[in-house]
């Protein structure tokens, strides 16, 4: 039981904790420890903390920006398949015949595919025998 | 050696490792005991003790020598000291009551401290000071430092520390009375 009239200074003044014993012989190599595996640990901790911070947002951004590009140009390959694939074999035999002009290396082509020789049956083909080709070919389910 | 010699040294680059061994063998024990005080327990003054020496060696480059070496090492290690004991507060969602008397337990349960029951009481009647007074008092009354000199480094004027020593003293001895 303490005295009523008990002043700080009756106590002894004296540090009551201990550290294992050699602490204080291994501290400073366990300090130089962390300080050179810090130096080692590359350039990203060493840089500049606020240059850290303006980085992050900017990395940031360019990763959305990045996903949204590919994930655009997926969909946009995605929309043409399934264009292509919902056009009728006749819109497209209308489109070879009234858009698909000839042009002057078209004809340079058909120059060197007059020296080839080519099979008599596809030379003198009917317009008829062509349209069952194509049927053929299934053109509803060929892939671009 | 003397800290202007060491901070030469430590500018080298060929003597910087070993001026900043000699730096730490200078200052670990009063840094060290400054933390234990605070919190008590060895292997949270021995790991944040650890870390105000990497802060001291980052940032000496940039150390200001209108300042003694000694005090900015001091602040480091306060620094710390509060920055651990918010963590620990915000991190078990503790109330500063709670953090108290974490710390008192592990003073009544110090096999140092078994066998002395008025250092045991002292310790328990200092750890119910907040925070910056415990400080104070620890700075003042173990450390023996200069009113002057904790201005410095805890950036108070040397009237408000006065007092706050005074208070501090008073309470402690309200509460070794009331035990």
């Amino acid at each position: 039981m303490m005295k009523k009239d008990f002043k700080l200074s009756d106590i002894p003044k004296r540090n009551p904790y201990q550290v294992p014993e050699g602490y204080f012989d291994r501290l400073p190599m366990q300090v130089m420890e962390r300080t050179s595996a810090r130096e080692q640990a590359g350039w990203l901790p060493n840089l500049w903390q606020p240059l850290r911070l303006a980085m992050a947002p900017l990395l940031l951004l360019l990763l959305v920006f990045v996903g949204v590009y590919y994930y655009s140009a997926f969909t946009e390959q995605d929309k043409v398949l399934v264009n292509l694939a919902a056009v009728p074999d006749t819109e497209i035999m209308n489109y070879l015949s009234t858009y698909a002009t000839l042009e002057t290396t078209d004809f340079a082509e058909l120059n060197t595919l007059r020296e080839q020789e080519l099979p008599a049956e596809v030379l003198n083909i009917s317009a008829q025998t062509a349209e069952e080709e194509l049927e053929y070919y299934h053109l509803n389910t060929l892939d671009y | 050696m003397e800290d202007k010699e060491l901070l030469e040294k430590f500018a080298r680059p060929e003597s910087r490792n070993m001026a900043f061994n000699q730096l730490v063998r200078k200052y670990q024990e009063k840094v060290y005991w400054h933390i234990r005080k605070m919190v008590i327990d060895h292997d949270d003054a021995d790991d944040l003790t650890q870390e105000v020496f990497v802060k001291v060696w980052k940032n000496l480059d940039n150390f200001r020598q209108d300042a003694q070496l000694y005090t900015w090492i001091y602040r480091i290690a306060t620094n710390e000291c509060l920055s651990f004991l918010s963590s620990k507060k915000r991190k078990f969602f503790l109330p500063l009551n709670d953090v108290t008397a974490e710390l008192m337990e592990k003073v009544e349960s110090s096999p140092e401290l078994a066998g002395d029951e008025v250092q045991k009481k002292l310790q328990k009647a200092i750890l119910r000071l907040p925070e910056k007074q415990r400080l104070v008092f620890n700075m003042k009354y173990f450390d023996e430092l200069k009113y002057e000199e904790m201005s410095e480094i805890l950036g108070t004027s040397v009237g408000a520390l006065k007092a706050s020593y005074h208070i501090a003293v008073k309470k402690i001895e309200e509460f070794l009375k009331q035990d």
